[in-house]
């Protein structure tokens, strides 16, 4: 199967292409799911009259599936009957909105625009669940990211003083047993501490069992992924998430890189500070000038919509002290198998709340205020802070200011008075757009053939018919193809297909095994052989998309 | 079948995904069709796993007539074409039979709920109204030292319970008490806590028994002599000592509390939830329902994730509806005009139905009378591999193949049955 895309202008920034600036266009052909030098070979043609190319969106940061999502689905019913199945046959099953269904998940990500989403909370005990899961989203390719820090095991590890390559072995077991790509820490150690009675954990607080901070964690994990070479940075929610006050949190957390690369996740819940009468207000340019100053440092923003939704985290922790905040007024939290934890709690940010207002404008201002579009991204931390289909709504936010000081001159006014963004002029070019939904990811997230345009890239392409409504633009896609097979046509599904998980293999001292063993079978309770998940296990037998990660010596 | 497969040997390490307690550490003996559980296994285990090398080869049939695969696929077709309201029960399958029904009743139409589901049901009353917090069996394994165990003795069912929760060399519980409010714990309990110190407090009323301990952890005054026939003081008692607790655990099993209608599960439910609500202000507390039988929760959750709705749903023309009471097997087929029967972990008979019913199930079910279509299927975890979750819906399991399959799986029969119907 060929496909021939005529007269389109590229946007792919990994390579330094704007047509959109230039006017030029270029041919895009696709031949068995690839990217390949135009051919005069015969295909299926599709002229696109200047209209916008750019490669399948990647989302690096979205809650998609595994345990806490299903946990959303039960606890929220109301959010799937208020948003039922699409008409057609392609999308005969599931709905939902805040916490939708594989299947709905699949196809209004296709409709974006988006190709590749990553579940950045896997809890290792649950991974065989999130792979089921993650096999039956249509037309996504998938990855996941698996939560350490807080489980038992590395605890121990850390107070009884373990060397770094014994944490190493311990690690690289951990990511392949559960077939995951990348490391996440959620409030370091603290879902561990809460476990212990624990209410609060700040980054140099001892854990009440093991006497182990947060900065332990994080500098030795930070060393774990560095040294194993696994393909993305540490992926860090923070300690003290939501706390007003928790800015200072976030700095000390950046400088405790010590330049390594990090990335932090949701950074606008991190972004809080005390100032004002009501004792909460932004910190965002502070935190912005610490990330533009630390070239290290790459975040996600993990922007509120206001609405419904429902919050789902492994920081039982702070989804515990969160609880009363909850609307509807029902939760649901869990200690998870020595292991992490899961706080799941419906909530409504409302546009006349002081604190729902300004979180909006702080996400707005991280937004605006880091300046390297290639470290920034675009996130709601789905559904955390709103479902991933505002998504087009919040880049008109970001590329019209007029739109933007009008939605603002309509929220709680006391939160008005303690934001910048009036002041500020910055709107978001196309191009940078394309950045953050990307090119940006791919790079951050090591993926050589996505996020770019050019022969050897996977072969998912998006057209934007341009409108000087951006929402409108980024609503609905001309064209999806993925994998050279078109799925979305005018916005609309017109097919749905299989996507693949990438899993990142790093190489350890596999001496950890017989340690694995002797925990799974004294501690746990269950044969470390059954908690390993083999390769045949996902996608249906299909098996998972490997990266292989080359040991660089540590 | 080969030398090697059809020679005696000995499996270790064999996963059980009967009860739904996830034991993993099975020993299984093997000769050609002869399957038969060693050691470390729960009579329950033993009884499922038991399979004779003299056992008649089970066949297709039609009405108690014995009919070739072929013939009993198209006879199922047809009645599900011609059926106006299906039903489809049992649900004893893996995964990947669960998607696969579930793909069928997407495209005949139907309701869908499993046979074990009225525990699960009861608790969602309040884990759906209120939420909950809970907690999962490594957990409750290494930190739980006050454990309150409401109702029934729970290893009549999970054989092995206390031995895999409350082991005797926990990592971080320096003590263990289990309270039991209900029956009295028999001796295979006793045996499995030999380590712990055991308290049983026999109510003639377990629900307001259960409050009065709830109302104790939140600071009421307990007054009279007994509370649901349990002496106030015990009560006050075990309020104190679960305060007291590091990290207490509350568990039940909703199946088995089937007082009033169900209500009293319900309530026990509710209940449980509000002492756990209440024990977290001060100190770390989980409820750990137990439940899971023939992958019920496995079934459930793929449910969720693959239509946004948990058991008990009605798909008609591609749109879902749930109704956990409309739509439970007991209510539903009173409406129905078809039952199709899938069951492949244990011989569970079908319920009492005067309509045709198509059973997709194990070959030694026994039917009050011949179902119309009867297509045997294999036991996943013996005949063929696939994954069941355990009870607590976080922890999921890979079952293997313990002997070359003769029969298909639940997804093989069923996608023959629907591929042919496209």
């Amino acid at each position: 199967m060929r496909v021939r895309l005529t007269g389109g202008r590229v946007l792919d920034p990994t390579h330094g292409e704007n047509g959109v600036a230039t006017g030029a266009t270029r041919t895009i052909e696709i031949a068995d799911g690839r990217l390949v030098e135009p051919t005069d070979l015969p295909a299926e043609e599709y002229d696109l009259g200047g209209d916008i190319v750019m490669a399948g969106g990647i989302d690096l940061h979205s809650h998609i599936a595994g345990g806490k999502m299903n946990l959303a689905r039960l606890l929220m019913q109301e959010d799937r009957r208020a948003y039922p199945e699409m008409p057609g046959a392609f999308c005969g099953c599931g709905g939902g909105r805040a916490s939708p269904s594989a299947h709905a998940t699949g196809c209004r990500y296709a409709e974006l625009g988006y190709t590749t989403v990553f579940e950045p909370a896997m809890v290792g005990s649950n991974a065989r669940g999130a792979h089921l899961e993650m096999a039956d989203i249509p037309n996504l390719d998938t990855g996941a990211y698996l939560v350490l820090g807080s489980d038992d095991y590395l605890q121990r590890l850390l107070a009884t003083g373990a060397a770094q390559e014994q944490i190493n072995a311990y690690v690289g077991w951990m990511v392949e047993a559960t077939q995951a790509y990348a490391i996440k820490i959620v409030n370091p150690g603290g879902i561990n501490a809460f476990k212990f009675n624990a209410r609060k954990l700040d980054l140099d607080e001892a854990n009440p069992h093991y006497g182990n901070t947060p900065r332990k964690v994080l500098q030795t994990l930070i060393r774990a992924v560095t040294e194993l070479n696994l393909p993305h940075p540490i992926h860090l929610h923070g300690c003290n998430l939501g706390v007003p006050g928790n800015d200072e949190t976030t700095i000390a957390t950046i400088a405790a890189a010590e330049g390594r690369r990090l990335h932090l996740t949701h950074l606008q819940f991190h972004s809080y500070g005390t100032e004002g009468d009501k004792h909460f207000s932004s910190s965002a340019a502070r935190i912005a000038e610490m990330v533009n100053a630390n070239p290290n440092i790459s975040v996600d923003v993990g922007q509120v919509m206001f609405g419904q939704t429902i919050t789902a985290s492994a920081d039982y922790m702070s989804q515990y002290r969160n609880r009363p905040l909850g609307s509807p007024k029902k939760s649901i939290g869990m200690d998870i198998e020595l292991d992490a934890g899961c706080g799941v709690v419906p909530f409504e940010y409302r546009d006349r709340n002081f604190v729902n207002a300004l979180q909006w404008a702080i996400g707005l201002e991280l937004f605006l205020l880091v300046e390297d579009p290639w470290r920034i991204f675009l996130t709601t931390d789905h559904p955390n802070g709103g479902p991933f289909t505002t998504y087009p709504h919040l880049i008109r936010l970001l590329m019209d200011r007029d739109f933007r000081n009008a939605q603002l001159a309509t929220l709680n006014k006391a939160a008005q008075k303690h934001t910048l963004l009036p002041e500020i002029t910055r709107e978001y070019s196309l191009e940078e757009i394309a950045i953050l939904t990307r090119a940006a990811p791919a790079r951050i997230l090591n993926l050589k053939d996505k996020g770019h345009l050019r022969t050897g890239g996977v072969g998912d392409v998006v057209v934007h018919t341009p409108d000087s409504d951006a929402e409108k633009m980024f609503s609905k896609a001309r064209y999806v193809f993925k994998n050279g097979t078109l799925i979305v046509k005018d916005g609309e599904i017109v097919e749905t297909v299989t996507g693949t998980t990438h899993v990142a293999r790093p190489q350890f001292d596999r001496g950890i095994e017989k340690d694995m063993d002797r925990w799974f079978d004294e501690a746990i309770g269950l044969k470390a052989k059954h908690f390993r998940i083999s390769d045949g296990e996902l996608r249906g037998g299909a098996g998972p998309t490997i990266l292989k990660c080359e040991r660089t010596g540590s | 079948m080969s030398e090697i497969e059809s020679a005696p040997r000995t499996v270790r390490d064999v996963v059980c995904g009967f009860c739904g307690l996830g034991c993993d550490d099975l020993t299984v003996e093997t000769d050609g069709r002869m399957v038969r559980a060693r050691d470390v296994v729960c009579p329950e285990a033993a009884k499922l796993f038991l399979r004779r090398a003299d056992a008649p080869v089970p066949q297709c049939s039609q009405s108690g007539v014995v009919t070739s695969e072929s013939d009993a696929l198209d006879a199922a077709r047809v009645l599900l074409a011609g059926a106006k309201a299906t039903l489809v029960a049992g649900l004893g399958v893996d995964i990947d039979g669960g998607r696969a029904v579930l793909d069928l009743v997407g495209r005949f139409g139907g309701v869908i709920d499993h046979y074990a589901s009225e525990g699960l049901f009861r608790n969602y009353t309040a884990a759906q109204r209120t939420g909950w917090l809970s907690t999962t069996l490594a957990e409750v394994r290494n930190r739980c030292d006050v454990l309150l165990v409401i109702g029934d003795d729970p290893t009549a069912v999970f054989g092995r319970l206390f031995e895999r929760i409350v082991p005797p060399n926990p990592l971080f519980a320096s003590s263990r008490k289990v309270i039991f409010l209900g029956a009295a714990p028999g001796e295979k309990a006793r045996g499995q806590l030999g380590h712990a110190d055991i308290v049983h407090l026999e109510p003639t009323d377990l629900v307001a028994a259960l409050e009065a301990v709830v109302g104790g952890v939140q600071g009421r005054t307990l007054r009279g002599e007994t509370i649901g026939g349990v002496p106030t003081a015990d009560l006050a008692a075990a309020a104190a000592a679960l305060k007291d607790a590091g990290y207490a655990v509350v568990t039940w099993n909703s199946a088995t509390l089937s007082g009033d209608g169900g209500q009293v599960g319900a309530l026990v439910a509710e209940r449980a939830t509000a002492l756990v609500d209440a024990l977290n202000v001060t100190t770390r507390a989980g409820v750990f329902p137990l439940g899971g039988r023939d992958n019920i929760i496995g079934v459930n959750q793929m449910l969720l994730w693959r239509i946004g709705y948990p058991l008990r749903t009605a798909i008609r023309s591609q749109i879902a509806e749930h109704d956990g009471t409309l739509f439970s097997t007991a209510a539903a087929l009173k409406d129905a005009d078809l039952l199709v029967w899938v069951s492949a972990f244990r011989p569970e008979p079908p319920p009492e139905f005067d309509g045709p019913v198509i059973a997709i199930a194990h070959p030694e079910t026994r039917f009050a009378r011949p179902p119309e279509v009867f297509i045997p299927v294999g036991t996943p975890g013996i005949d063929h591999a696939g994954t069941v979750f355990r009870m607590d819906s976080i922890v999921s399991l890979p079952l293997g193949a313990l002997r070359v399959a003769t029969l298909p799986s639940v997804a093989e029969a069923v996608r023959l049955i629907a591929g042919e119907a496209a």
